[in-house]
């Protein structure tokens, strides 16, 4: 007998959908409302009886923390980008009650992804959440390039989810088994087919020699589904990453953590030497993200030093600060359109306070720089990879940040040095508005008294 | 003493700051903003004037502790106190910015209010470095002192502000992050960031060296040290006047007071070993930096390879390792950290009224501007170290040490002071002496807030100069504990 239990959030959500679908028909404004409601109350739902889902299962109890954790993660996540899509949509003229669906099956693919202790559900839940993101990558149907992103990240994908496949049966051609926890004798066979799933995975989160397809999609595609590959499922895919590393032990399997160091540093590179000379913003943000990865990668490695605490503290200051600034970019329209260019910002010091002083925070922060938040969040990835032994990747890791700043300030010198040449528009959003202040004043709490979200991501690995 | 003063003193700039970055910028005319911030920083000197007040001269160890948790798990606390060596630069700290808010009235008119909390916001995270005795928060002060100065050279700099800007912050974050990851290390190897304790903490010979050099990156490169100094000359001349006041007089002192306050006590073996090393690079960037200021056409060019030739004297004076020696190399830095700021001030005064750096454009200012002239004259000789200025006696105290290291030592430092005297004298002679040109005539002399500040300057000078026991009673005792 199964129990159903467990599978509440997952069901809540596939309820949410059934409802969507039926209710989309008639009001079709009322989708965002409607699903704004519905994740606040799974998100309640999550944090006062997360725990108690899993209470009937045999799963470790920090495994069902780290569930509860991302899920409600997700869920708030998902508030905060239900809230901010509906503005740039209608922008566009793109509005349609389907991108909230997309949106809810993405979400529903990522917590079938994050709990799944079986490749194959792993599988389903990484399918039905790249399916939406081709969806929402192509979803400006009549823009050439949003055509083009889809297509693209479609096709790499396609072939990312045949390595899957491939890797999950070589797998279950050595062990007879499904299970990611039932993986004791490992033969040459199995370490293929593990390494083609690890690299099946490392494309979802785009780490570097597999993130070709991030730059051209994060340009492509409207500005709020970029938002969306940025942090919510590529969040869903690193932290099932971390699970099968830690489940299948792979820091013991020298060949496949041979290979994890690799990517780590590869992607550390990658990222800052892309970013360098890009000129549109997007695709800067794109490499960006890949160097951010590589950091998340050296956490995934020395998870055993602080427990997840340290990968989570960066998780979570990378995604309020990727929120906040996509929140200012999704704010600022030219004349001509969308705004896409570096040059586009110059100036805006002069036009808007709130948005750059907020922008100066979130750079500052990404590079690492003290007072803000992402200095602590390097600093406690770096503390474990050194406690680890990762001494050569964690000087990779402050240099390659050495070389970051100098892009990030780069954004910085076109807003507060720089005579404007365009007139910026403000698209004079409040929700937007809301969020990107709220997550500056976050990232800058967060780094003089971070004991309420130390304590967080603590009391639910206790 | 209950009375938490060094927070105080961190907080007072940043909620000065903060009141106003929430007032409306267009009913406030640039002047009230200056007032405002006057007002705010002279009540922090004020403030900061309570520390030598009340310290206590005859115990060890830091005053005035507050200790608050930080993060728990990481043992990382908010822990700051004061000792001898601390409390002389914050007050250096303290007195400077006014001045530098002062100088700026005029030549400041765009974007006034946003340059009082940039220069707030810097004064608060100065006082952080000094006064923190952890080293985390140390290093986040350290860091977080690039981010004000970035925007203060790139927003009012001169024509080619943007490459020095970046020079200046890349080169500094490139140094600091080798020393974040040597703070990881050592935290990891000792549980704790305590600096006390850490001095305690003797770590493996070989390891010791690795550290010692990752801490020499960072503050290397903020002293500056050949050949990490290529950042400093742009810096300062494309820096407006106030910025160049600050980066000269407090912000290179972070440095030589980061060797002092943790290289020396938490690698002994390793600070004896790279001795040498130390005092070869000093002694180039002596002798080597001062030939290149002789040669320089612009004015601000050449105070800036002057600073970075004086640091050298405070590098040597450190690593002597005796009590002399760190006495003199304190006494050197108090002394260029009043006197490069007034001799920067001395330049912006002209630069502001003929709008020209370049040492041919002036000739025979002393027949317009004879108190700039008698002023200039003050800070020229105490900046060769003449008798009864403060630059004299830093200067004897260091080259007195060396004797008893090596006598060459003493040979090429001993240069350095003619050299000095050489490119400041050629300097003063070149501006103030010879044919009065045509357009410097209309030339104004001193208003009366510059002969203010000057006269401040002026007196801190000659009575360091005349009575040096002031810094030495304050001193002595912290310095003789970190030798050891």
């Amino acid at each position: 007998m199964i129990n159903l239990f467990q599978f509440i959030p997952e069901i809540f959500i596939l309820s949410l959908i059934l409802i969507t679908l039926c209710f989309g028909l008639f009001y079709k404004d009322r989708a965002i409302s409607l699903n704004t409601l519905g994740f606040i109350l799974l998100s309640i739902l999550l944090l006062n009886y997360g725990k108690d889902f899993y209470s009937s299962t045999q799963i470790s109890l920090n495994t069902i923390n780290l569930f509860v954790l991302s899920k409600i993660i997700l869920s708030i996540g998902s508030i905060v980008f239900i809230l901010l899509l509906k503005r740039p949509l209608k922008n566009e003229n793109l509005y349609r009650y389907e991108y909230v669906l997309f949106l809810l099956f993405a979400i529903l693919g990522s917590f079938v992804l994050i709990s799944s202790n079986n490749f194959l559900t792993a599988f389903i839940g990484l399918e039905l959440q790249s399916l939406s993101l081709y969806l929402m990558a192509a979803f400006n149907t009549k823009n050439l390039s949003s055509n083009e992103a889809g297509i693209k990240y479609f096709s790499l994908g396609a072939l990312s989810s045949g390595f899957l496949l491939f890797g999950i049966s070589m797998i279950y051609y050595d062990t007879e088994s499904f299970n990611i926890q039932n993986l004791d004798n490992f033969t040459a066979i199995s370490e293929i087919g593990l390494s083609l799933v690890l690299i099946s995975l490392f494309f979802k989160v785009s780490a570097a020699p597999f993130h070709i397809w991030t730059p051209d999609v994060y340009e492509g595609s409207p500005t709020i589904s970029t938002l969306f590959f940025a942090t919510l499922p590529k969040f869903a895919s690193l932290i099932f990453l971390f699970r099968v590393y830690q489940e299948l032990n792979i820091s013991d399997i020298k060949s496949l953590n041979y290979i994890f160091q690799m990517v780590c540093a590869i992607s550390l590179l990658v990222g800052v030497y892309g970013a360098i000379t890009q000129k549109v913003i997007k695709r800067l943000l794109a490499f960006s993200s890949i160097n951010h990865i590589g950091f998340m990668l050296l956490g995934i490695m020395s998870y055993q030093f602080m427990s997840e605490g340290t990968l989570f503290f960066y998780l979570i200051i990378y995604l309020i600060t990727t929120f906040g600034i996509f929140a200012v970019l999704l704010n600022l329209r030219t004349v001509d359109g969308e705004f896409t260019k570096i040059s586009q910002l110059k100036g805006l010091r002069f036009t808007s306070n709130s948005k750059s002083i907020s922008m100066l925070v979130f750079f500052f922060s990404l590079a690492g720089i003290p007072p803000f938040a992402g200095f602590f969040a390097k600093f406690f990835i770096l503390s474990a990879s050194i406690n680890d032994g990762f001494i050569l990747l964690s000087i990779i890791a402050v240099l390659s940040s050495v070389i970051a700043a100098f892009y990030y300030l780069t954004i910085i010198k076109n807003m507060f040095f720089n005579k404007s040449e365009i007139e910026l528009l403000d698209d004079n959003n409040k929700t937007g508005k809301v969020i990107f202040i709220s997550s500056g004043i976050i990232i800058t709490l967060f780094f003089i008294y971070p004991d309420p979200l130390i304590n967080l991501v603590d009391n639910l690995f206790k | 003493m209950s009375f938490p003063i060094l927070s105080l003193l961190i907080l007072t700039p940043i909620i000065g700051a903060l009141t106003l970055s929430l007032s409306s910028s267009t009913q406030l005319k640039n002047k009230t903003i200056f007032q405002s911030g006057l007002w705010i920083t002279t009540g922090e000197f004020l403030l900061s004037l309570l520390l030598p007040i009340f310290y206590d001269k005859s115990k060890n160890g830091y005053q005035f502790i507050e200790f608050h948790t930080w993060f728990d798990k990481f043992d990382i606390n908010y822990y700051v106190g004061v000792d001898g060596v601390s409390i002389p630069l914050i007050l250096l700290t303290t007195f400077l910015v006014p001045i530098c808010l002062l100088c700026s009235i005029n030549s400041i008119q765009n974007r006034a209010k946003e340059f009082v909390i940039y220069f707030l916001l810097l004064e608060s995270f100065i006082i952080g470095v000094f006064v923190s005795i952890d080293i985390v928060i140390f290093y986040v002060f350290f860091e977080a002192v690039l981010i004000p100065m970035f925007l203060i050279i790139g927003i009012w700099g001169g024509e080619n502000r943007l490459y020095a800007t970046f020079k200046f912050f890349l080169y500094t974050l490139a140094g600091s992050v080798l020393m974040l990851l040597a703070i990881i290390y050592i935290i990891s190897k000792v549980k704790s960031g305590n600096i006390e304790l850490i001095s305690d903490f003797t770590f493996d010979q070989q390891i010791e060296l690795v550290l010692f050099l990752c801490f020499f990156a960072s503050f290397a490169v903020k002293v500056p040290m050949f050949p990490f100094h290529t950042w400093l000359p742009d810096a300062h001349v494309q820096a407006p006047t106030s910025g160049s006041v600050i980066l000269a007089g407090v912000l290179l002192k972070l440095g030589a007071y980061g060797f002092i306050r943790l290289s020396l006590p938490f690698f002994e073996y390793a600070s004896i070993y790279f001795q040498p090393m130390i005092f070869a690079l000093s002694c180039v960037a002596i002798v080597y930096t001062s030939i290149v200021a002789l040669r320089q056409l612009d004015m601000k060019k050449m105070i800036a390879y002057s600073s970075v030739a004086h640091m050298g004297f405070v590098t040597i004076g450190i690593f002597t390792l005796t009590q002399d020696g760190i006495n003199g190399a304190y006494f050197q830095m108090i002394s260029h950290g009043i006197v490069s700021a007034a001799l920067f001030l001395i330049v912006g005064v002209v630069y502001e009224r003929h709008h020209t750096r370049m040492i041919s454009d002036y000739s025979g200012v002393t027949n317009v501007m004879p108190k700039y002239s008698f002023f200039f004259m003050v800070f020229m000789l105490s900046s060769v170290g003449l008798p009864g200025t403060s630059g004299f006696v830093g200067e004897f105290l260091v080259i007195m040490s060396t004797i008893s290291v090596s006598v060459y030592l003493t040979f090429f430092t001993a240069i350095g002071v003619i050299l000095g005297a050489s490119y400041m004298l050629l300097l003063y002679k070149n501006i103030n002496f010879g044919d009065l040109k045509s357009d410097i005539k209309q030339l104004a002399d001193l208003t009366n807030i510059e002969i203010f500040y000057f006269s401040c300057l002026a007196f801190l000078t000659m009575l360091l100069g005349i009575y040096p026991k002031l810094l030495f009673e304050m001193i002595n005792k912290s310095i003789s504990l970190s030798i050891i």
